[in-house]
Formats: C-alpha cells, structure tokens, sequence
C-alpha cells in the first residue's frame, strides 16, 4: 500500500518533471529538470526491485550524461544568464499534434493489450549475479563491441569538438 | 505493487514529452536532452518487460543497460557536433543550421 | 561447267564489280579492260552453258539445281538456278548486249567524270540481271529485281551533277516502286495460296487447281504490276523517257534490251499461271494495246533523238506484251530476242552521233549526217528497217509473228490496232532516220565539226547491225536445226507443244504493206528536211498536237497528284510529329518531370526539426495503419 502510494508520487513527479524540460523557458532550468527526471526513473528501477539498473542510470545519467550536457551549456555560453529561450519553435502546434497522437497510441495499445503470462501484480527478483552471468556470458560479444563504440564515439567527440589552428 | 500497465503508460507519456521536445524547440541542446527523455523512457520500458514477463531470462535489463551505454557515448558525440556548430555560427539554433537544402 | 552451273555468269561480274568498285579508280585506265574482259568471258561462257544445254538433250529441260537455304518452322526454302529455253534467250541477249555496250562505253565515256564507277555498275547491273533470269524462286526473283532496280537508279544518275539526272533516276526509282510493291504483294499471295516460293511447284500447283478463280485473278493483277513498272506500260510509263538522261550506252543495255524486258520475261516465266487465271491475259493484251498505240503517238512530237528512240522501247514492249496476252509465249520472246538487238544498236548508233556531234541531241540541230559519219548512218538505217520491219530483217519476221498470233488468238479489233501501232512504227522510225540524216543539216557550225566516231564505237555498230539482219531467221526450222537446236524459235520456246513455223504468204504481203505505208508516208512528210508539211498538220489541229507534246499530260497529271496528295499527306503528318509527338510527347513528358523535381526539391528544407517531424509523421501513420489493419 505504501509502496503504491510513493510509485504514484514519484511517477508524478517524473511526468512533472519531464513537462517542465521540454515547456521551461531557459535551457538551464530544462537541464536541472532533466537531472530531476532521470533520478525519478532511477527510482522506477528500484520499485521494480533491479537495484543495478537503478544504480547505472545514477551514476551516467545523473553524473556523466548531465555534467556533460553543463558542460556544453557553459562552453556555448548558453548557461551565463539564463536568457529566455523561446518556448516553442515554428512547427510546435504541428509537434503538439503528432506527440499527443503518438502518446494516446501508446497508452491506447498499453491499457489494451491483453498481456500474457502469468503476471502477477508485482514484479519478479532479479539478483544481480543473474544480470552478470547473462550479461557477459550470452551478451558478451555485444558487450565488448559496445566498449570499442564507446572509444570510438570519445575519439570521435574529441576530434570534432578540437581547436584548430586559427579557431 | 502497480501492475504493468502502469509503467507502460508512464514510459509513453514520457516518450511523448521528449517527441514533443525534438520537434518543437529550437535549441539544440535542448533537442539532445529531450533525446535522452526518450530513451530513458525506452529503458524503463524494456526494464519493466523484462522484470513483469520475462523474469528468468532478463534481455529487458541487458538491453536497458546497453543502451544507455550507447545513449552516453551518443550524446557526447552530439555535445561535440552541437559545441563545433556554435563555434562556426555562433548560434546553437536548429533552425539556423539550414544550408544542406535545395 | 555446265548448264547446272549457270549461276557462275552472274557470279563473274558480281566478283568483278566488287573488284572495280574497291580498287577501279587505281587501276591503269580505271580499271575499263577489267570490265570488258569480264563481258567477253560471260559472252564466251554463254555458249559453254548453251552447248551443254543441248547436248542434255529436250528430256532433262528444265534443268534446276538448287541448295537447301534455310528452314523456318516447317517451311524449306531452296534457292538455285532454272534453266530453260527462256532462260537461254534471256541468257543469249543479256550477254551479247552487254559485251557490246561495254566495249562501246570505253569510246563515249572516254574523259567522262567517274569512269571506272560506271564500268563497276555496268558489272553490277548485269550480274543482278543475269541472276534475274536463272532465278528459280520468286524470292530470289525479287531480290534481283531490286538490285536490277538500284543499278538503273545508280546509272541514270551518273551524272549526278545535273539537277534533271538526278530527277529522273528518282523518278525512275519511285515509279518502278509502285510496281515492284504490287509484285511483292502478288509474291506472297501466291505463296500462301501454294505454300512454296519455287515457280515450277507453283506452276503444277495452280494448274492442279489449287487456287480459285478470282483469288488467281488478282494475284496475277499484283504480278502484273511489278511487270507493268519495270516494262514501263501505260501508267508507269512516264520514268522511260526521262531515264535517258543517264549515257547513252546506259540506256542501250538498260532501258532497251535488258532491264525493261524483266517485266516481259516475269511474264513470259509465269504463263502458265497467266492462262489459269480467268481474264488476266486480256488484260495482258490490252494493257500492251494501249501502250503500244499511246507511245507510238506521242513519239511522233519528240524531238530529241533519245526520246524516240526510248518512245519507241516502251511501244515495242507494249507489242511483246500483246504477243504474250494470246498465251504463245515463244512470240513474246522472239520479239524480244531481235528488239533487243536492233533497239540496242539504234541506241549505241544515237551515243555515235553525239559523240561525232560533240554531244548534240537534237534533231532540230542535225540533219545531213550522212556524209560526216557514213557508218553510223549505215548502221543505223539497218537498225530502222529493222524496226520498221522490213523483209526479211529481224524486226520482220518478230513482228510478222505478232500479227499472226493476234490474228488466231485475239479477235479482229486487237489485230487491227496493233497493225495501226505497226504502221505508226514504220513512221516515226523514218521520221527519225531522214531528219538526223538526211536533208539539209539544220545547224551548220554543228555539222562541219561533226567526224565519224572512232572503230571502238562503230565495231559494235556493225556487230549488231549484222545480227539485226540475221537474228530473225532463227525462226526457220531448217536454220534451227543447223546450229543444234531442235527446231526453230517456235519450237525452241514454247509453252504447251511447239509449233511448227510456216511462212504465210499473205501475211508477209499485209505487213510489208504496213511497212510500206508507214515509211512512205514519213519520207513524203519530212523528205526534203522542210517541215512544212509537219507544221502544217500540227497547226491544223493545235489541241491535239499539244497534247500530244505534253505526252498525254501524264507528267503533269502525276506532278498534281503527288502536289496536292502526297505533300499534303505529309503536310499533316508533320504536322501531328511535331505538335502531338514531339512537343507534347517528348518535350512534355520531360518537362513534366522537371516541373515535379522542380515542386519537390522544397521538401529539402535543410532544417534538421523539419526531418524529425516527417520521420515522427511517419511513425505514428504506420503504427495507426498497423493497428488497424490487424483489427
């Protein structure tokens, strides 16, 4: 009961939070409420009882992928003083449509699907080891590609983002 | 605990939000970060499939884990796009960066 | 070699025009003696052939020889030679012809631009021709047809320089045309009544009733159209005259001995389906008729010595027409046998007297020729009489044969006009003989520099002129026999049984009075070389001789129709290429294209949001379709 009450809290404040990254009308304050955001669906994870899931989406979301997107508001010069952004571009009407469609698809196909399986109303355990012998066991291959994507995409940011001469 | 739907519903809220966000603002960092929104939302999808129907073979989890592995790596790839088009044009407006047309 | 072997007398000058058309214009003296070297072993190679075909003897005749050519589902078709009587005639006059022509030409085209290409044509012209002849399909028949064709076109516009050289060989090309689709159409009739391209299967085919009557009858009319074309009859008469634009020796193999009878030899090898069908031989006869009378007039108005003479080919071609119409075709070729040599040797004569006249044609312009160029004038006076049919030249005794069938087969209105059309021969032949020769010279700064022309020229002049005296006596048994044949003309060439020839006295009497009328009448008119008398009657009745001026207004009559009809035709034609396929298809389709890039190209807005729109557009639209097609 409490458990449900506090999900419910929390996925509020996810929706809230997500409204207000994409409807704030400085990019500063859209990036503190993605930060907002992020912890909230860090917490889903827990109420779904994966704790290492929850435990990666902290620390890259809310530390790597965050501190980066700072980062990159303060080397543009965007995060000094806040300016107001316009809250929406040309095709916002347009936009509005097409994302409340996709998401009273979404929900749509959700609520009615007859789901199969015996499904209780509470999730299943998955110890962690679980995660750690599929992991590198069938997933092992993708795994260490995904480590050489990782290299290259810094490799690559860092080319990209350089000074060059006469910059 | 809440039944499945539940997480269903909230990830395609989500996932709106963010499709609404790339479409409708003009920053592009802002673009990025309602990317993120979307992929989190993906995440939390897979992650709940995998805890609500598949328990014992858990892709949803191994897949939730890659790809925010890949959401990293591509966002940093995307901040490096978004800092070099700024120093060129001193501007960070999607809708300025519109040379590649016709 | 043998008679099976006949195909080599077309073989021999189809090599050498290959030869002279690669390398004439390097050889020493252009390459002419290859070409007379070439005639002269056809010439020679002709009595090889003639030997071994009557030593076969009368059981083997017709020989064939052909080869399997190739299969098209289950039909076979075989291309190979036929020899028969006819084809020997045809065989005897091509060659003597055309070895005769061929020495001429190095005297008249002596200095004349493009000589050694004229002597390769001349090559070619005979090799189609001889192949024409010994054809034994139709198919391969029509192919020498046309090549027969396109040498004709080729050397009547030799020179091509002259803007009338070049009409007349289109004129002679399109006209023949006409003709020559008729017998493709009569051609493939005949095949898919028969089943076979091979003449002798058809005949046996027609004439164990394979074909019904009025099917037959108008195949043959298509038939007779090529023939009609390439023998120059009323209506497609009017390209012979103005083929003489071509040289002279050009006109005496082609358009008097060889090419023009084609049309006369088609007919003669399809007799027998000729008399199978119902009326085609009076049509035959008549066409022939009318032809014969029609020109004979209208050369009487011609003044150019060329023009009689080709006025004069088409009426004798209308005669042998006649002869073939009463189904005796041994008649038909006998007067094709001798026309062609005493036509060939008043042609070659009419070449010497341009030349020694430093090219005058006139006869306003001659006249009293007969001392300046004695054997010329000699010749060419055994070639008139010839022509007129005196006794006992050749042209008599054709003639005579003529009238005779006419008079057993035909009624008595045909034997009438046709004496009418001799009388008018005899006529506008002395016509012809007294103003270019006799009388006062017309022109006298033409006539003191007119010379006899060299023994290159006149040596075939006299050849021919003997063999105009002495080619009609073939027609007798007795000389048939003394030279290997097994009889006279009539019994060498016949179609059902041969005839015995007997001399009828009466009729001997009747055409030698025709003669007589015709060339007495012409001397009293134009002896002294004034024209008075001439003047006198064209005046009396100046319609009718303006008529008969403009040669009937066929000429003009053609040039009207093909004004208003084909151009306009065209007109429209154009009209609807340019507007309807070319601006509308063509250019509007293409500009249609570039018009749609044009409205598209502004999907590439550039704008990264505008991408992601279309692609979050096309997510929700496919997912909605999906769901509602699997509901």
């Amino acid at each position: 009961m409490t458990t449900e009450i506090l999900w419910w809290i929390f996925a509020a404040a996810i929706v809230g939070t997500s409204a207000g990254v994409v409807l704030s009308g400085t990019v500063i304050h859209s990036a503190i409420f993605l930060i907002l955001s992020l912890a909230g669906v860090g917490t889903m994870y827990l109420f779904l009882t994966i704790e290492f899931v929850a435990l990666v989406q902290f620390l890259i979301y809310g530390g790597a992928v965050t501190v980066l997107i700072l980062l990159a508001l303060m080397l543009t010069r965007m995060g000094i003083g806040g300016r107001p952004e316009p809250v929406t571009g040309v095709q916002a009407p347009f936009g509005a449509l097409v994302a409340g469609a996709l998401m009273a698809t979404l929900i749509g196909v959700a609520v009615s699907t007859a789901w199969p399986g015996d499904i209780g109303d509470s999730p299943a355990e998955v110890k962690i080891e679980q995660i750690g012998e599929i992991l590198f066991q069938d997933f092992g291959a993708p795994f260490i590609i995904l480590s050489a994507l990782l290299l290259v995409a810094f490799i690559g940011a860092i080319v990209i983002a350089r000074q060059e001469d006469g910059d | 605990m809440v039944p499945l739907e539940n997480y269903l519903v909230l990830s395609g809220i989500i996932f709106s939000l963010g499709v609404y966000g790339v479409l409708a603002r003009r920053n592009a960092v802002l673009v990025l970060m309602s990317i993120e929104l979307m992929l989190n939302a993906v995440s939390l999808n897979f992650v709940a499939f995998a805890a609500y129907l598949d328990p014992d073979l858990i892709t949803g989890v191994i897949v939730a884990i890659f790809v925010i592995a890949v959401a990293a790596a591509e966002v940093g790839l995307a901040l490096a796009i978004v800092i070099r088009l700024f120093r060129n044009r001193s501007t960070a407006n999607v809708d300025e960066a519109a040379t590649l047309r016709w | 070699m043998g008679a099976e072997e006949a195909w080599i007398l077309a073989a021999v000058p189809a090599i050498t025009f290959l030869v002279l058309a690669a390398t004439g214009r390097y050889l020493p003296r252009q390459g002419d003696f290859i070409g007379i070297l070439a005639a002269g072993a056809i010439f020679v190679l002709f009595f090889v052939v003639l030997a071994d075909f009557l030593d076969l003897g009368e059981a083997a005749w017709p020989i064939v020889n052909n080869i399997a050519w190739t299969e098209i589902g289950e039909f076979e078709l075989r291309m190979g030679i036929l020899v028969d009587p006819i084809t020997i005639v045809m065989l005897a006059v091509i060659t003597t012809v055309a070895f005769m022509v061929n020495v001429f030409s190095v005297g008249y085209m002596k200095g004349e631009p493009r000589y050694w290409w004229y002597f390769a044509m001349l090559q070619l012209f005979v090799a189609s021709m001889l192949l024409l002849v010994v054809a034994d399909n139709l198919l391969l028949l029509y192919i020498s047809w046309e090549l027969v064709g396109l040498s004709s076109f080729v050397l009547i516009g030799h020179y091509w320089e002259r803007r009338s050289a070049v009409e007349a060989a289109k004129k002679a090309f399109i006209t023949t045309r006409v003709g020559d689709v008729g017998l493709l159409i009569g051609i493939i009739l005949l095949w898919e009544a028969t089943g076979t391209f091979n003449i002798l299967e058809i005949i046996e085919a027609v004439e164990a009733g394979a074909v019904g009557e009025v099917r037959l009858f108008v195949t043959m009319m298509f038939i007779f159209l090529g023939a009609m074309g390439k023998s120059a009859q009323v209506p497609f008469h009017v390209w012979l005259p103005d083929a003489m634009e071509g040289p002279t020796p050009v006109s005496a193999l082609i358009h008097a001995a060889t090419m023009v009878v084609a049309g006369v030899y088609l007919v003669a090898r399809l007799l027998p389906v000729f008399e199978v069908a119902e009326g085609a031989l009076l049509v035959v006869t008549f066409v022939g008729l009318i032809t014969a009378l029609f020109s004979g007039v209208v050369a009487f108005a011609q003044t150019d010595i060329k023009k009689v003479l080709a006025y004069s080919t088409i009426s004798q071609l209308g005669f042998m027409f006649v002869a073939l119409g009463t189904g005796l075709v041994g008649v038909g070729m006998f007067h094709l046998f001798t026309h062609a040599f005493f036509k060939a040797l008043l042609f070659l004569g009419a070449g010497s007297v341009i030349i020694g006249s430093h090219h005058h044609q006139e006869m306003g312009q001659l006249g009293g020729l007969w001392r300046k160029m004695p054997i010329t004038a000699m010749t060419f006076l055994i070639g008139s009489l010839a022509l007129a049919g005196l006794f006992p030249l050749a042209g008599f005794w054709s003639k005579d044969e003529i009238l005779h069938a006419v008079d057993s087969h035909r009624g008595a209105w045909a034997y009438v006009l046709i004496s009418v059309a001799a009388i008018m021969t005899a006529f506008y032949t002395t016509r012809l003989f007294i103003r270019t020769f006799l009388g006062q010279p017309q022109d006298a700064e033409i006539h003191s520099h007119t010379r006899e022309t060299g023994p290159i020229m006149t040596l075939p002049l006299v050849f021919l002129a003997i063999l105009s005296i002495i080619a009609g006596l073939v027609v007798f048994n007795g000389v048939g026999d003394a030279i290997g044949f097994p009889g006279g003309f009539p019994e060498f060439v016949f179609l059902h049984e041969p005839e015995r020839f007997h001399v009828d006295w009466g009729l001997v009497g009747f055409s030698s009075a025709l003669f007589v009328i015709g060339t007495f009448g012409a001397a009293w008119i134009y002896w002294r070389g004034r024209l008075d008398r001439a003047t006198a009657a064209a005046r009396w009745q100046p319609q009718l001789s303006e008529m008969v001026q403009r040669k009937f207004y066929f000429d003009d009559l053609y040039q009207f129709a093909i004004d208003r009809g084909v151009l306009g035709l065209s007109y429209l034609v154009s009209w609807f290429d340019r507007f309807a396929v070319n601006d509308t298809g063509v250019d509007g389709s293409a500009n249609m294209t570039r018009y749609a890039g044009f409205v598209l190209k502004h999907v590439q807005t550039g704008r990264v949001p505008n991408y992601a729109m279309a692609i979050a557009v096309g997510v929700v639209a496919l997912t909605l379709i999906t769901l509602a097609v699997r509901n």
